[in-house]
């Protein structure tokens, strides 16, 4: 028997208390992993779907607030089109747009012939044709969530479509779409001759094409141009849900944080006369401190595995949860996932390593009177 | 040679303050330990010298002192003022007192102290960590040791199926898995019925005898106190009685006892 064993039998013959305290850590770490990757979803979400378009570089009315709230004339975007280094430009309306009962759809209105619908990743139908009205391609999400199929018809800001296709684009945001003809999203938003925003791919064989083809565009007047992550970092909206996960990722560290602790600190001082009983036996302090460490970090373990599992079977619910599935991914990072780890090893350390340097600060002989 | 002193015998202590006798394994000089806060004095001015291969039995009424004082015989608790000396030599430190109980001091606790997730064999085990022993023999040391006090058959058994004798028999292996100098036995015999009590009794007597080790035996049991040779009687946390000091100093003892 080592340090490892000793600490192994301890939690093996004390299943309940063993089992709670792994529940805990696990929940916490779970819990974290998930809030803080929800949080960050939604952008982490929106910013997949711009680069599943491929653009290069995305125009938008200069001063816009959010990549909602500007608007740009038709005509400019033959103006952008003619940009030296400009390989191709489409411009898109967007907007969420009601789609019967209580749904909304994050709806894209695209130009006869353009470039985009070449690049719709169909399951199944087609895309419209040059010059066709009243039809919609709806991404898989979007016709799940509504109970669509191909030939059906989807009522959209009170006009009705034929869905003509259905795409199975890979990122959760573009899953979640319906694409109409932009002349029939402008009639039917009531802004005609208007764009949200435009597409630009652009030449870059050498370094500083971009940088060249963005000046000249913004050269144009009232428009900026920028990559899909500068666009989305400076968005409003972006900055506010920014705080909302800034905000939530802080509750969920703190949750996670006493959950942990609690559960430690309560394992711990549980064991307060077996301390004492270490101690008169003649274990050292540090002896005794690291087989209390070596059993936190055994819980540990086995907590961040069932951690690990609990998140992993939160992100493959999520996508079957109605209103929520269709519109974030929960995918957390490697990154987040090391970091998460990271913190409950450390606070497992500490949660192990207080209640301990306590108990052994204690005389053996008051240990011993614990029950 | 004076070997036990009387509380009342006051400045006694600072005359031989932190020094004893060539043969005194231990010894306490003017040790005092009160609880709540000094409200409850556990032991007043203690001195007492206990020589290699004594067998020294404390006794006393519940509350008189008696644990305590074997809680300072073992380090397991401080005192607010005195001094206590091994081979002559002041203990101070936790770390100089863990080293003491593992290797030279074991001690048998009324309550056993077993950790009860444990076999009998690994609560003997613990005693051996520390010891640069490696499990191997760590666990043919405790075998043999449980084998000694009988539960060789039972060593594999989680201590919380043995019965409160064989738990005793459990922790006195513990206790004597490093064959310490010193055996300090907190009322051994407390949480026993008469017949198993009566055969710890006669184990650790017998366990004495084959090994040699002084033992200082904490009993409310007259009878288990008279197979000492020497016995210590404490009250109010004063040292009332002491056997050897008076075969050396009558004079003074009776003149003391007197109100």
């Amino acid at each position: 028997m080592n340090l490892a064993g000793l600490a192994l039998r301890n939690l093996k013959r004390r299943p309940v208390r063993t089992g709670l305290t792994v529940l805990g850590i696990g929940l916490a770490v779970g819990s974290a992993l998930a809030l803080i990757s929800l949080s960050h979803s939604i952008k982490d979400s929106a910013r997949a779907g711009v680069d599943e378009m491929g653009d290069d570089l995305v125009v938008m009315q200069k001063g816009a607030s959010d990549i909602f709230g500007g608007f740009i004339a038709d005509e400019s975007v033959e103006r952008v089109a003619a940009v030296p280094g400009v390989t191709r430009a489409a411009g898109e309306l967007f907007m969420f747009a009601p789609a019967g009962g209580n749904r909304s759809v994050l709806t894209l209105g695209w130009p006869d012939g353009s470039y985009l619908w070449n690049k719709v990743p169909l399951r199944e139908g087609r895309v419209p044709t040059a010059g066709e009205r009243g039809v919609a391609v709806l991404g898989e999400g979007a016709a799940a969530a509504l109970g669509k199929k191909r030939d059906d018809t989807v009522e959209i800001l009170g006009k009705t479509f034929t869905v003509i296709g259905i795409a199975n684009y890979t990122t959760v945001i573009n899953r979640g779409l319906a694409l109409l003809p932009l002349a029939d999203l402008q009639a039917a938003s009531m802004r005609p001759k208007q764009v949200t925003m435009i597409h630009v791919n652009a030449e870059h064989a050498k370094a500083g094409d971009i940088a060249r083809v963005k000046d000249a565009i913004e050269g144009l007047g009232n428009l900026t141009a920028s990559t899909a992550n500068d666009m989305l970092s400076k968005d409003r909206n972006f900055a506010v849900l920014d705080a909302i996960s800034l905000a939530i990722s802080i509750i969920a560290i703190a949750i996670g944080a006493i959950y942990v602790l609690n559960a430690l600190i309560m394992a711990t001082q549980e064991r307060t006369r077996e301390i004492g009983i270490f101690a008169a036996i003649g274990w050292s302090r540090g002896r005794i401190m690291a087989s209390i460490v070596v059993e936190g970090l055994l819980l540990y373990v086995v907590g961040c595995i069932l951690g690990l599992g609990f998140s992993a079977l939160a992100a493959l619910a999520l996508p079957y949860i109605p209103t929520i599935g269709d519109l974030v991914s929960f995918r957390p990072s490697t990154v987040l996932i090391a970091l998460t780890l990271a913190a409950a090893l450390a606070l497992c350390s500490v949660g192990s390593l207080v209640p301990a340097w306590r108990a052994v600060r204690m005389s053996p002989a008051a240990a011993l009177r614990r029950l | 040679m004076v070997r036990g002193g009387m509380a009342e015998a006051g400045t006694a202590h600072s005359q031989a303050a932190e020094s004893a006798d060539g043969d005194t394994l231990i010894a306490l000089r003017g040790v005092s330990r009160h609880y709540d806060r000094g409200a409850i004095a556990a032991l007043t001015d203690i001195d007492l010298d206990i020589a290699a291969g004594d067998c020294v039995a404390i006794v006393g009424a519940s509350g008189s002192g008696k644990s305590s004082l074997v809680n300072m015989l073992c380090g397991i608790d401080s005192p607010d003022s005195g001094t206590v000396l091994w081979r002559g030599q002041p203990v101070r430190g936790q770390r100089r007192w863990s080293d003491l109980r593992r290797l030279a001091i074991g001690i048998v606790f009324q309550e056993f102290n077993l950790i009860p997730t444990l076999t009998a064999i690994e609560n003997v085990e613990l005693a051996l960590f520390g010891n640069g022993l490696s499990a191997t023999r760590r666990l043919a040391r405790a075998a043999v040791m449980l084998d000694r006090v009988g539960l060789e058959p039972r060593s594999h058994n989680l201590v919380t199926t043995l019965s409160g004798g064989e738990r005793q028999r459990v922790a006195i292996a513990r206790a004597l898995v490093n064959q310490p100098s010193l055996l300090l036995a907190d009322e051994p015999t407390g949480s026993l019925d008469s017949a198993n009590a009566s055969a710890v009794a006669d184990l650790l007597f017998k366990l004495r005898a084959e090994l040699g080790m002084t033992t200082v035996l904490v009993t409310h049991d007259e009878t288990l106190a008279g197979r000492c040779a020497r016995r210590i009687r404490i009250k109010d946390g004063r040292i009332v009685e002491d056997s050897a000091r008076l075969a050396v100093a009558p004079s003074v003892v009776a003149e003391q006892a007197s109100p």
